[in-house]
């Protein structure tokens, strides 16, 4: 029966093909330009006549261009007449010095007979799939003459996913395999969901029954396990690194923005918020604490401390950075090409870049040490005295001034940073970010605003008493504006001094004066100066303390800290100019914020900021947020994106190998999940297609090896945070404690060495040597060496994929690092039953594996514990060495920690099958 | 010499049929699976292919060994590169870039034509021009200069081909070097050793095909980037060998196994990964059973070669080795031992060349001849040395800093500096080449008569990149990696060969 459905198939199949090829040689079939056209251009023509060649002054990525008279005067396609399109000549032309494309080989005659026809029938110009979502996309129906009749359709369509899957599958006559085995399928799922096996209940539950595999996902998604598993990858993508970058790469405190993901995971934070929040949670109205560490997001690039090096130039990169990586992250798409051309294939141009770069480029953070701004966290006690500030503030002034002062407390900003000090005189900017004056030292702040105050605020360390300060307007022989008188402070110090009231941009000179120093010798060093409007009710009383209580928070110390991004005020908005080539060092002309116009439309009613560019990204009308999210997380799951190309949906990405099923759940996503991450992984890992074993045969890795028609349950090689986990996890050993400081388990010495910088590895005592890899502190030099060489990065730029390799040097870490040696211990231990070997394997074996041990499996394992046995009880002296971890070290348990450290090298532990 | 060619073209020739045939007999292998011939250096995938192959008929040796050698497009000159980077940039003014004139402008200001648009890391205002701090003297068959804080050098200045007017467009030490290494003055390119491996693999399957060995007691500026695999799969990234320490992270078996224990160990893991093998039938298992063996064989090679205290005595005296010790002259021995066991790639960071003046170390005159006394034996032995095994011609050494020094002396903070020193200068400085493919005892390019500026032979970063490709067989415009829609080259969209010192 069943073979008699497959002949019926094969003739049908056969038939279509026929009529497939018959009209797509039908001279009159309309071609398409987006499916049939497009990818010849970029394939055989877009290299020499796109966005960085434009030869003989003509060029395919754009319609405009590809229509527009070349340098011979003449356009080259004229829309009708292919026979009179230089085009079209070119490509049939026989003198090989003529022929298109130049010492390439020649077109084939299908291909030139698409080119004529597109362009006889009007050379329409199309749209890019990527760039346009459908309205609506049906789901196949499955009718019983086309389907499948074998045994198992019933098991494997689950869920909608599984007719888009399934109608591929019979197209291509390939079976689904069965579903896995409930102990194979509980451990996917989990590792999946939560990063980790499955706990010992949470299987027999499932194994007995009591628990569907629905109840058991469900399960799963709400365990904390989740959100850290998830936010390894998020990190991935934010470059979410404990250090700085580059030459020093000091430490850089910024882990609540981790644990901000981890959180944001798991309450299931919709997308579009989740997005909002990251980009530009600091401009909505009232900013929530959690919204400001959100922001963080674009505060993980790096930050040169090198002396020497120019911070406006590492600003520069930072803010290209942020365009490049919101575009990697959000669109797939690689527009830092664009930063020095237009776009090679896509259709971007050189200045959109800029007009991008526009929207980023308004922060206050300038790549000075300090890392500015950065967010406090008061202690309770301590917020008392910032409440009362902002109690007296509400009281007596306006909305606008309690934000003034709010933002102010909160991460000390708007200030000038002294590195735009200039002409300075006795004295220097020190390297450090400051400007250190010596006894009649002076440098200016050109065009500061005062905002009208009748104070200054200074930010400095003063090596002195009695350094008497003068602020004029304009020059050295300007009106002073105020003159006080400094003193010694050790440490950095925010003090409040008047000055004369003055409402306009203006250069402030600033000079210092002490004839106690020596000569050169450095009497202070100002860190920042700043003007804010006047603390309301002067006239009041209790004005006094509160101003004293204010000044009183400037200087709390912080133990905590997180870099946020904080706009700009009006008075130092900064202009964007193009940079010609790519170079900042030359600026041409200046843009407005926008976004690029082959893309989504944008809507007026946006504010032109970051706000506004987020509300962009997440708008429906926007194709390829939600395309790449659920790309990237069908990746996550099956080591493989519906387009292969995760990095980039564009003109030159892979072309999906379930398109229908890419617009359905990103459809579904935005629109009836309303962008719950959680609801989307649900239904991917509830389909049948997930569910499926991963057995194969050779033949079918030959057939599909990478999988692409789904015919098998996917089998990926865990990551490096989870293959540590999973050993900790099995062994027991693993600590369940969440967030704070990033950690640092036992790895080798001397592996951390960088120059300029005395921060060592201090080895994390008790539970915290045992944590989940997300919370392993990772110095961006040198990152935790196991991790990286399980293909980890080091977090310096986003990190869109991993790419999996399989070498020598991890087999290294899973027998010798010291910390599966610990776990393997710690497992024999856990599943070591009293006088029966066999059964101590066994249990070993499947607690780490989820299986029960074959006959030939406990053989082999067997032999190397005998053998191990008769080793250690020969020689106590190496017993004791390699059991270090135990007080009576025994041989037989060495030997089981020598079968047990096998399990964990054994490619079904170190895969997720 | 001509043996030579004609011996790395056969090879090239019997490794292409190699290829062929083997493929078949993995695929053979792979489906009827029987026991793996797993000591077989393997030959594999073509590394200029789309790297997200759509259609993959059958999986390649390189899905099983990812360091398996392919033969380079076009005849190689060389078989590995030892690149030599002097971390900090060292002073090409005191050390082969002879500038007579310059003494007779000592103590004058420099001329304010040379400041103009020109930023320098610390140098501020207007500088005071500073004459050669070592006494230079016509050495070799070639009379070429080189100073007296290299007296060893003079013995293999006949080998080497200068570059003298080297530029670079980065004056601060991390991106610097990032540039010297990677093409790109930004993180997340690969390193030159991390393409080479990618492009070629390594031929011993029992160490690394790339190492990297660092002395000065830091690691250069920029970190482990410039040795990093960018884009490129991390296996192609380099290994740093270690003085103290496990040589190799994780090399050494925990205390109390034994070798045999060890072999008994894997040979249970991979017993059991054929019979997952059989029921899943993913070729990365074969991968894994494959990397467990070199693994295995690792754990030998690599202490071995990394041990020096079996060299003859006569060698270590020519090297100024001191066993136990980091030292860039144990590097320099290391260095030749990796090469003559088939390492592709070893790259060499010599920490503490950043000569500002403003510590003694870092001084111009007492400093600087003290770093150059530790790199000046050891480099001349390890020439030398590689000479008497037949090694140079088939082995590049590429000799230089992330950028040079100017011919200020430097004033930081407007201030006299305690000691002389010179500030960081990338418009011209010297590098040089020496062995297979290169010329013998030249010099290239010329700088202007106080060292400031490059006036004849200018060469690029990109152009040493493209150089070094070429003589390990690559075109460097044909050789890229595609990579999020682009086609990513290690020299960008520019470099040209130096074709001056080609041999």
């Amino acid at each position: 029966m069943k073979r008699k459905i497959y002949i019926g198939i094969c003739i049908g199949m056969a038939l279509m093909a026929i009529a497939l090829l018959w009209n797509s040689f039908k001279p009159n079939e309309k071609v398409d330009f987006s499916t049939q056209i497009k990818p010849i251009l970029n394939n055989r023509c877009i290299t020499c006549h796109g966005g960085v060649k434009k030869n003989g002054g003509f060029s395919l990525l754009f319609e405009k261009e590809a229509f527009a008279a070349t340098e011979s005067g003449k356009p080259a396609i004229i829309p009708g007449d292919a026979s009179g399109s230089e085009f079209i000549k070119r490509l049939k032309e026989e003198d090989p010095e003529l022929r298109m494309p130049y010492e390439k080989p020649k077109l084939s005659d299908e291909e030139i007979d698409l080119l004529t026809r597109w362009i006889d029938q009007g050379a329409e110009w199309g749209q890019h799939w990527a760039y346009s979502l459908p309205e609506k996309v049906d789901v196949p129906t499955l009718t019983n003459e086309a389907g499948f009749t074998f045994e198992e359709s019933s098991d494997f369509l689950q869920n909608n996913i599984d007719n888009f899957i399934l109608t591929r599958l019979e197209s291509e006559q390939v079976e689904p395999n069965p579903a896995a085995e409930k102990n194979i399928i509980a451990r996917r799922l989990a590792l999946d969901l939560t990063g980790l096996p499955p706990s010992t209940e949470l299987l027999k539950a499932f194994e007995s029954g009591a628990l569907s595999y629905e109840a058991l996902t469900d399960t799963l998604l709400a365990q904390k396990s989740y959100g850290e598993k998830w936010a390894t990858w998020w990190l991935d993508l934010a470059r979410y690194a404990d250090s700085k970058g580059y030459e020093k790469d000091m430490g850089r405190s910024i882990w609540k923005y981790r644990d901000w993901v981890i959180d944001a995971f798991n309450r299931d934070l919709p997308y579009d918020q989740f997005t909002l929040e990251q980009l530009a949670g600091d401009l909505l109205a009232n900013p929530s604490t959690d919204q400001l560490i959100a922001t963080a997001f674009h505060r993980n690039t790096m930050n040169n401390d090198e002396g020497g090096t120019d911070d406006e130039e590492y600003r520069v990169a930072t803010v290209i950075d942020r365009v490049n990586t919101t575009f990697e992250v959000w669109q797939s798409t690689t527009i830092g090409c664009v930063q020095c051309h237009g776009h090679p294939y896509d259709p971007f141009k050189h200045e959109e870049y800029y007009k991008l770069m526009a929207f980023f480029n308004n922060t206050r953070d300038e790549d000075t040490p300090s890392e500015g701004p950065v967010l406090k966290f008061y202690t309770p006690e301590q917020q008392k005295d910032v409440d009362k500030v902002l109690n007296w503030i509400t009281e007596n002034g306006t909305i606008k001034q309690h934000k003034t002062y709010k933002d102010f407390m909160q991460f000390t900003e708007p200030v000038y940073k002294s590195h735009i000090f200039q002409e300075i005189t006795n004295g220097s900017y020190d390297d450090h970010a400051s400007v250190v004056l010596w006894d009649d030292g002076n440098c200016i702040l050109k065009n500061g605003y005062t905002n009208n105050s009748g104070y200054v605020y200074l930010n400095y360390r003063s090596h002195y008493d009695g350094t008497r300060m003068t602020i004029r307007e304009g020059d050295a022989n300007g009106p002073i504006l105020g003159q006080f008188t400094i003193n010694k402070a050790k440490n950095n110090t925010t003090s409040q001094f008047p000055i004369k009231k003055i409402d306009r941009k203006t250069n402030l000179y600033i000079e210092t004066q002490n004839n106690a120093a020596a000569k050169e010798a450095n009497i202070i060093n100002i860190y920042w100066i700043a003007f804010l409007e006047d603390m309301p009710g002067q006239d009041k009383p209790g004005w006094s303390a509160v101003n004293k209580t204010f000044l009183k928070t400037l200087n709390t110390n912080m133990a905590v800290t997180v870099p946020i991004l904080a706009e700009n005020p009006s008075y130092m908005q900064r202009a964007t100019q193009v940079f010609d080539r790519g170079s900042w060092l030359s600026q041409t002309d200046t843009v407005q914020p926008s976004t690029p116009e082959s893309l989504s439309k944008w809507n007026t009613e946006w504010p032109k900021d970051r706000l506004g560019f987020s509300k962009w990204i997440v708008d429906k009308e926007n194709p390829l947020t939600a395309r790449t999210l659920v790309n990237r997380i069908w990746h996550q799951i099956y080591g493989r994106g519906l387009v292969p190309t995760i990095e980039d949906i564009g003109s030159q990405s892979d072309a999906p190998s379930h398109p229908a099923l890419l617009d359905w759940l990103s459809l579904r996503l935005m629109n009836e999940h309303n962008w719950s991450m959680k609801a989307l992984i649900k239904e991917i890992v509830l389909s049948g297609t997930y569910r499926q074993s991963s057995k194969s045969t050779p033949e079918m890795y030959q057939r599909d090896p990478n999988n692409e028609l789904y015919a098998r349950g996917p089998r990926v090689r865990l990551g490096a945070e989870a293959i540590r986990d999973q050993a900790l996890a099995v062994s027991g050993l693993l600590s369940d404690k969440m967030y704070g400081p990033g950690v640092m388990p036992p790895q080798p010495d001397g592996v951390w060495q960088t120059v300029y910088n005395g921060a060592q590895w201090e080895e994390s005592k008790g539970e915290d040597r045992y944590r989940r890899g997300v919370y392993t502190y990772l110095k961006r030099t040198s990152p935790y060496p196991s991790f990286l060489t399980f293909d980890a990065g080091s977090r310096e730029v986003c990190t869109i994929r991993r790419i999996v390799t399989n070498t020598p040097l991890q087999a290294l870490v899973t027998l010798n690092d010291p910390v599966y040696l610990e776990a393997s211990y710690t497992l024999a231990k856990n599943t070591k039953v009293a006088d029966d070997v066999d059964e101590s394997i066994a249990q070993s074996y499947k607690r780490a594996t989820y299986t029960d041990i074959s006959p030939n499996k406990l053989e082999a394992l067997k032999a190397l514990y005998e053998e191990s046995l008769s080793e250690f009880r020969e020689n106590e002296e190496a017993n004791v060495l390699f059991l270090h971890f135990d007080d009576k070290p025994t041989p037989e348990l060495s030997a089981l920690t020598v079968v047990a450290n096998a399990i964990m090298n054994l490619d079904e532990f170190l895969t997720k099958a | 010499m001509e043996d030579h060619i004609q011996r790395l073209i056969q090879e090239k020739i019997v490794r292409e049929t190699q290829a062929k045939t083997r493929r078949h007999f993995i695929k053979s292998c792979a489906q009827g699976m029987g026991g793996l011939a797993l000591s077989s250096i393997f030959m594999g995938c073509d590394p200029l292919a789309k790297p997200m192959a759509k259609k993959t008929v059958a999986f390649s040796e390189r899905d099983l060994n990812p360091l398996a050698t392919l033969a380079p497009p076009f005849a190689p000159k060389v078989k590995s590169v030892i690149y030599l980077h002097m971390a900090g940039a060292p002073s090409q003014l005191e050390m082969f870039d002879y500038k007579p004139q310059l003494q007779k402008y000592h103590g004058q200001d420099c001329p304010q034509s040379l400041l103009e648009g020109k930023k320098f890391a610390f140098i501020k205002g207007t500088p005071k021009l500073m004459g050669p701090q070592a006494e230079f003297k016509q050495e070799g068959q070639s009379g070429n200069w080189v100073s007296n804080f290299m007296p060893h050098f003079k013995k293999v200045v006949d080998e080497v081909a200068f570059l003298k007017a080297v530029h670079t467009d980065q004056f601060n030490h991390g991106p610097a070097q990032l540039f010297m290494h990677t093409g790109s003055a930004r993180l997340g390119r690969p390193s030159i050793g991390a393409w080479a491996t990618y492009g070629l693999g390594s031929p011993n399957q029992n160490l690394p095909g790339f190492v990297v060995l660092t002395s000065g007691g830091n690691t250069p500026d920029a970190g482990k980037s410039v040795w990093g695999s960018g884009f490129l799969p991390s296996v192609y990234q380099g290994v740093q060998c270690r003085s103290k320490g496990d040589p190799v992270l994780y090399i050494e078996d925990p205390d109390g196994m034994t070798r045999d224990l060890k072999k008994s160990t894997i040979d249970a893991i991979n017993k059991i990964n054929k019979e997952e093998y059989a029921k899943y039938a993913d070729p990365e298992i074969l991968a894994r059973i494959n990397q467990y063996e070199m693994a295995y064989r690792m754990q030998i090679a690599v202490p071995e070669v990394m041990n020096i205290n079996n060299e003859p005595e006569n060698i270590k005296q020519m090297y100024g080795v001191e066993p136990g010790k980091e030292s860039f002259a144990n590097n320099c021995l290391l260095a030749r031992k990796l090469v003559e066991d088939g390492v592709r790639f070893v790259q060499l960071f010599d920490w503490g060349w950043d000569t500002h003046g403003n510590i003694r170390e870092g001084s111009i005159d007492l400093g600087l001849r003290n770093k150059c006394g530790e790199i000046d034996r050891p480099i001349a032995a390890l020439i030398l040395d590689l000479k008497q095994r037949g090694l140079l011609d088939e082995t590049l050494i590429v000799w230089g800093g992330e950028f040079g020094r100017t011919p200020m002396q430097e004033n930081r903070g407007n201030k006299k500096m305690a000691y002389k020193g010179r500030d960081h200068h990338g418009d011209a400085f010297t590098m040089w080449m020496a062995g297979g493919g290169i010329k013998k005892g030249v010099s290239h390019g010329k700088t202007d008569d106080i060292g400031f500026s490059g006036i004849e032979g200018q060469v690029s970063v990109h152009d040493i990149h493209a150089t070094i490709l070429h003589l390990l067989g690559f075109d460097h415009e044909q050789f890229t990696y595609e990579f999020q829609g682009r086609h990513f080259r290690l020299t960008d969209v520019e470099g040209e060969l130096i074709k001056e010192i080609l041999a």
